[in-house]
């Protein structure tokens, strides 16, 4: 076997993966295990993007689509936009790709050269820095304390800046915290790049509509117009309308980058199931209401699960503003031994051992960039939840 | 700080990108063009793989699968791999992709260092050779003419061997050509590969249904498998089952490259359409009389095409074993000049003056690294088909 090629010794399998994989083989010996480490909503794809997709099939729209999506779906991406971001992109500012992953993966291919640099604040969605590692980009992780909500401070982001800064990433609601920014900090994360004319941003709206307590979403080129021709706007259909599977992400900026991003995707892909297309552009079209009603459903589950965390002795968990994740702090269970006794040094010995005794699957935090906390996702029921976050309590009571 | 990075300027424009669009627009001003440059099946996907698809989604199967795919899919490729050719491969020694195209950038970007060579016969799809590039690689073109059948011999692949080397990319039937290996022609490149034993090879055998005349392409596995441990063979449901929109490839491989690609695809796609692969387990599964029943009208339609092309003054066209392309010989008319006074320096001269004087779109050998041809696919009616070659000979006929 000749070595494989170094970019992709660079590169780590993804942490959440291996725990839902170690998950899965507790659960094929009849354990039953709660899983809390996956990112998606247990929620099922809209009625109207079923109908849709089937039509399409019936239609014969099984051929190949262009490489940057079908004009259908471009158009209704075009509409998503402005109706939800204020933000005007004509069609050739836009495209399709196979999930919000490969709008990422494709900006970083055309546009990274080996040593550029890549500002990701931290704790942050593994996927990022491997990302732009494969592009042979330098990550550079900018902290985002629990103390400052999880967000980037403009001052934090003015002092990372380099010359060799390519790209800053914005995730605001945030994957693992559920962190979000208010108009005024994203005004002041916006000033702080209208100084430094060299730097290009990428704001992953993918968690947009998951936001609660009346808090308002903003996107960075709304927020900042001028910010505008060095802005991409990566967003999908995977957690608003929960169409995982479906594999549709899609994008929008300047043309140029766009046009690159397509010269990318045309060797790594080409274009985006023509099916999963029809399904996503009449889930963009269609009726809106139930997002919000998942929306609300959602924030009960947040309250639950931030009331009974905080309930564990060792654990202090904030209360973000959205996604559907809470990322609490365990630094209080460090040093500790469990019942099963497992001395717990880290958070991956926490999560390990939470899984091998207690059988509820988590994420450690230094899997995000951030030690030590846990990620949890509160996609599941609430009976899961409930039963999950008594176990999480009964396995830190336990801690001696 | 310019935006786009190196490793795309080391990508050719896309010669076939830029016919179709001067089709497009020859169209849309109103002028009768007939298309004979689209790679894919006029053929609509077959209905009980429609209905598989819709009713993978009334079950719900539109949450994320393995990046690998689902074992349900990965256990009727093993069962096709066995059944077509008698190769052995295990669930975890299969992926599968967004398209065939997503297999060959696995692999390649996941094994090539910058130098690394491979070797590729011409005619050949551009994107191996792009692929390469993009990953850093030396891509060695190997001209493969009209006289040897468009076929590599051992001899070739021996002279083109070196320290270096580190693929061999076969792709069987081949685009553009249509030629195709038998067993024993494969053999004679195996035995070369037996003697290099740093060489891998992929074998691209997406077109295998598609062969003619009692003809039978081989695989590389099957005639050699001492190989096993180092071939990647890639296939997919686009042509055999007229599926291109659905985006389905696949591939066998040893486990460490399986890996290697399954964690490249985790940072750059993840997994393939779920509706798409529940389409693509019925495709592989289920009835197989469609093959058989569009294998034959490409084989009339095939014939009909090489006869008209053969009686155009100046065009000199080979008789493929498989897939839906011709690669005729333009030579003759090379030094000529049209009806419409334009002057044939080049094959691109004489696709663009075919377009614009009697409008047939077609692509020119350059674009697949053999100039002095040009490709036209026959995936159209007889009508169709008849029509553009009777404007083919009119045309060729009235040079002077």
């Amino acid at each position: 076997m000749p070595a494989l090629a170094e970019r992709l010794n660079r590169v780590s399998v993804s942490a959440s993966v291996i725990m839902t994989i170690k998950a899965r083989e507790l659960g094929a010996q009849g354990i039953k295990v709660i899983s809390l480490a996956s990112g998606e909503p247990d929620f099922p794809s809209p009625p109207h993007a079923i109908e849709a997709a089937h039509q399409a099939a019936l239609a014969g729209d099984t051929k190949y689509p262009p490489q940057d999506g079908t004009k259908r779906l471009k158009e209704a991406v075009q509409r998503k936009f402005k109706r939800d971001n204020n933000l005007d992109y004509a069609l050739d500012e836009i495209m399709i790709t196979n999930g919000g992953k490969q709008s990422i993966f494709n900006a970083f291919m055309a546009t990274v050269d080996p040593g550029d640099e890549v500002l990701i604040p931290a704790p942050f969605w593994v996927s990022y820095a491997e990302m732009a590692k494969v592009a042979g980009g330098v990550p550079v992780t900018i902290n985002c304390p629990q103390n400052n909500g999880f967000k980037l401070r403009p001052e934090d982001l003015d002092a990372a800046i380099t010359p060799k800064t390519k790209w800053v990433m914005v995730n605001f609601p945030n994957n693992p915290t559920g962190a979000a920014c208010s108009r005024a900090e994203m005004q002041a994360i916006a000033a702080v790049l209208m100084k430094h004319p060299h730097v290009w941003v990428m704001t992953d709206d993918m968690y947009e509509h998951l936001i609660y307590d009346g808090f308002e979403f903003c996107t960075i080129a709304d927020v900042e117009p001028r910010l505008k021709d060095r802005t991409l706007t990566v967003n999908g259909a995977s957690k608003t309308y929960a169409m995982t599977g479906w594999r549709v992400g899609f994008c929008g900026g300047p043309k140029a980058l766009i046009k690159g991003m397509m010269n990318m995707q045309g060797q790594a892909t080409a274009g985006v199931s023509t099916i999963s297309q029809a399904a996503v552009a009449a889930a963009l079209d269609g009726p809106q209401e139930f997002v919000r009603e998942r929306a609300e459903e959602y924030r009960q589950r947040r309250d639950l699960v931030v009331d009974m965390l905080n309930a564990a002795p060792g654990i202090s968990c904030h209360k973000p503003e959205g996604a559907f994740y809470v990322f609490p702090n365990i630094a209080g269970c460090i040093g500790k031994t469990s019942k099963g006794g497992r001395k717990i040094e880290t958070d991956t010995d926490f999560a390990m051992a939470l899984l091998e005794e207690k059988y509820v699957a988590t994420v450690q935090g230094t899997a995000y960039g951030m030690s030590p906390y846990l990620r949890i996702s509160y996609a599941t029921n609430t009976e899961n939840l409930r039963e999950a976050c008594g176990r999480i309590q009964e396995f830190c009571c336990e801690l001696s | 700080m310019k935006l786009i990075a190196d490793r795309l300027d080391r990508i050719s424009p896309s010669l076939t990108i830029a016919m179709t669009a001067k089709a497009r627009a020859l169209k849309a001003a109103g002028k009768d063009v007939i298309g004979l440059s689209a790679g894919e099946p006029d053929f609509d996907t077959p209905r009980n793989v429609k209905d598989a698809a819709i009713a993978a989604i009334e079950r719900g199967e539109t949450k994320y699968t393995d990046v690998a795919g689902t074992l349900e899919l990965r256990q009727a490729i093993c069962a096709k791999f066995k059944r077509d050719h008698g190769i052995d491969y295990k669930p975890e020694e299969i992926l599968v992709a967004t398209g065939g195209k997503q297999v060959i950038f696995d692999a390649l970007v996941a094994t090539i260092n910058p130098g690394d060579e491979a070797i590729i016969p011409a005619p050949c799809w551009v994107s191996y050779p792009d692929i390469v590039a993009l990953a850093e690689g030396t891509p060695v073109i190997v001209q493969c003419g009209q006289n040897s059948g468009f076929k590599m011999t051992g001899e070739q692949l021996e002279a083109a061997i070196t320290p270096k080397t580190k693929w061999l990319i076969l792709n069987n039937p081949c685009n553009p050509t249509g030629a195709a290996y038998n067993a024993a022609e494969i053999k004679a490149l195996t035995d070369v590969l037996m003697r290099h034993p740093h060489v891998w090879v992929f074998t691209d055998d997406i077109y295998e249904k598609l062969a003619y005349d009692g003809f039978k392409p081989a695989t590389v596995l099957e005639v050699e498998p001492r190989l096993k441990d180092r071939t990647v063979t890639m296939n997919g449901c686009s042509k055999a089952y007229a599926m291109t929109g659905w985006r389905i490839g696949f591939a066998g491989a040893p486990i460490s490259l399986i890996k290697a690609m399954d964690k490249l695809q985790s940072q750059s796609t993840s997994n393939t359409s779920s509706v798409s692969q529940a389409a693509a387990v019925e495709a592989l599964t289920g009835p197989q009389d469609s093959i058989e029943d569009m294998r034959k009208v490409y084989e009339r339609r095939r014939n009909l095409v090489v006869d008209m092309l053969n009686a155009a003054p100046g065009l000199r066209c080979h008789k493929p074993e498989g897939a839906f392309y011709v690669f005729p010989d333009m030579r003759g008319c090379i030094g000529k000049t049209t009806a419409a006074g334009k002057k044939i320096e080049t094959d691109e001269d004489f696709t663009i003056a075919l377009l614009e004087e009697v409008g047939v779109a077609t692509v020119h050998g350059a674009a697949f690294l053999s100039p002095g041809h040009f490709r036209i696919s026959y995936a159209t009616s007889d009508d169709v088909l008849k029509e553009a070659c009777t404007r083919i000979q009119n045309f060729c006929a009235g040079m002077k």
